[in-house]
C-alpha cells in the first residue's frame, strides 16, 4: 500500500512506515538543508556512496544507520521551530521502531555484519565526527533520503 | 491569593481507524475562559532525548476540549500525553493520560462498501479511509461459499472489478480493512449481494 513497505534483507523482514517517514522529512527537508552550510562534504556518500555495499552487508549497514540515526543525530537536531521538531520526533518514533526490528533480527544472526559494512560504517562516523555535533547531525538529517533512497 | 488553577482531568483518548483524539474535561472558572495546551512525548523522547515534551501548536491555548494528535502519533510506539489549563496569568499544573497511547490499539470499523451489478459485471466500491489501509474483499456465488474468492485491494481510487457475473445465481461480497503498520484486521462489512440480468442492476 502507499502506507507501508516490507524490506527483505535475506532472512530478515521488516515492516516499516516508508510513506509516513518520507511525508516527514519532505515537509522539513528544505528547512534542515538550509541550515547546513558545508554543502561540499557528505556524511553517509562519502569517498563512496552507499550503493556501493555489497547485498549480503545491506542488513548489518541499515542496522547500523539506523542505530546512528536514532543513538546520535536526530537528538542534535533540536530547533527553535516547533513543527519542524514535531516531524524530527515523528521520524525518530519511527526509525526507533525499525532500529528494535533490526535488533530481534541481529539477535537471531538473521543480520550478519562483514568486514565492508564495518568499513564503510567506521568511515561515515568519521564523517560525522570530522564536523562539530551539530553540524554534522543537521547535515546527517539532511541527507536522510539518500538513506531512503538507497533502502528503496 | 488566587487559587491554584485545577489540572484538566478525564483525559482520553479516542482512536478509530487510525484517526486519533485527545479529549477531556472542561476546567471551570465562573465568568472566565479557560484555555488549554497539549504536549506528546514518544518513546525515543523518553529514551533518548531526556524525557522532552513536544507542543502540538494547533492545541496551544485553545478552548475546545478536544485535540487530532493523528498527525503526531505518527509511528507504531507508545507515547505520553499531556494537557494543562490556562485563565489568564493563572496556570495549572499538567494532566497526564493515565497509562501509554499506542496506535496499535485503534479500533477499526468495517469499511463502508457498495457492491453494483452492472450488467454482467460485479463491481465493489470501497471508502477511501486513507493510505494506512487496504482492502481484503471475499466474494462467492451463493450458496457456493466453499468456493469463496479473495481480492486484496491496496489503494482505492475507483470501483474495483471483482468478476464477470453469470446471469441467474446471486453474487455475495464482503469486504474488511487491513492497516499493515499495526498489522491488524477489522471485522467483516455486511455481506451484500447482487444478481445480474442483462445489464439491469438488480438490488437484493
Amino acid at each position: 500500500t502507499a502506507g507501508n513497505k516490507i524490506f527483505h534483507f535475506g532472512p530478515c523482514r521488516i515492516s516499516m512506515s516508508m510513506t509516513e517517514i518520507r511525508s516527514s522529512f519532505t515537509a522539513i527537508k528544505a528547512n534542515i538543508q538550509a541550515r547546513d552550510p558545508i554543502r561540499t562534504l557528505s556524511i553517509l556518500s562519502h569517498p563512496h556512496s552507499l550503493h556501493k555495499v555489497k547485498s549480503s552487508d545491506r542488513c548489518c549497514i541499515t542496522h547500523h544507520l539506523f542505530n546512528f540515526y536514532v543513538d546520535k543525530v536526530f537528538k542534535h537536531c533540536k530547533t527553535e521551530d516547533s513543527y519542524v521538531n514535531r516531524k524530527i520526533s515523528s521520524i525518530a518514533n519511527s526509525f526507533l521502531s525499525v532500529k528494535r526490528k533490526l535488533e530481534q533480527c541481529h539477535k537471531q544472526n538473521k543480520c550478519m555484519c562483514g568486514q565492508e559494512s564495518a568499513e564503510k560504517f567506521k568511515q561515515i562516523l568519521a564523517n560525522y565526527e570530522g564536523l562539530n555535533v551539530i553540524a554534522a547531525a543537521i547535515k546527517s538529517l539532511g541527507e536522510l533520503d539518500i538513506l531512503l533512497n538507497w533502502m528503496e | 491569593g488566587d487559587a491554584l488553577l485545577p489540572a484538566p482531568q478525564n483525559i482520553s483518548i479516542l482512536s478509530t481507524n487510525m484517526k486519533h483524539f485527545l479529549t477531556w474535561s472542561p476546567v471551570i472558572v465562573q465568568g472566565e475562559t479557560v484555555r488549554y495546551s497539549v504536549e506528546f512525548q514518544g518513546e525515543y523522547e523518553r529514551e533518548y532525548a531526556n524525557e522532552s515534551w513536544i507542543p502540538i501548536c494547533e492545541c496551544s491555548l485553545i478552548t475546545a476540549t478536544v485535540c487530532n494528535i493523528t498527525e503526531d502519533i505518527s509511528a507504531t510506539v507508545a507515547y505520553n500525553l499531556r494537557v494543562r489549563a490556562d485563565v489568564g496569568a493563572r496556570r495549572s499544573e499538567w494532566g497526564a493520560l493515565k497509562g501509554f497511547f499506542n496506535r496499535i490499539t485503534t479500533s477499526l470499523t468495517p469499511p463502508l462498501m457498495k457492491v453494483i451489478a452492472d450488467g454482467y459485471h460485479l463491481l465493489v466500491e470501497l471508502e477511501d479511509m486513507g493510505p494506512a489501509f487496504q482492502f481484503c474483499v471475499l466474494y462467492w456465488k451463493k450458496g457456493q461459499e466453499s468456493r469463496m474468492q479473495q481480492k486484496v485491494v491496496k489503494e482505492v481510487s475507483s470501483a474495483v472489478h471483482l468478476d464477470t457475473m453469470e446471469a441467474g445465481p446471486d453474487y455475495c461480497v464482503k469486504a474488511q480493512t487491513y492497516v499493515e503498520a499495526i498489522n491488524r484486521n477489522s471485522s467483516f462489512s455486511q455481506t451484500q449481494c447482487v444478481r445480474a440480468q442483462g445489464g439491469r442492476s438488480v438490488w437484493l
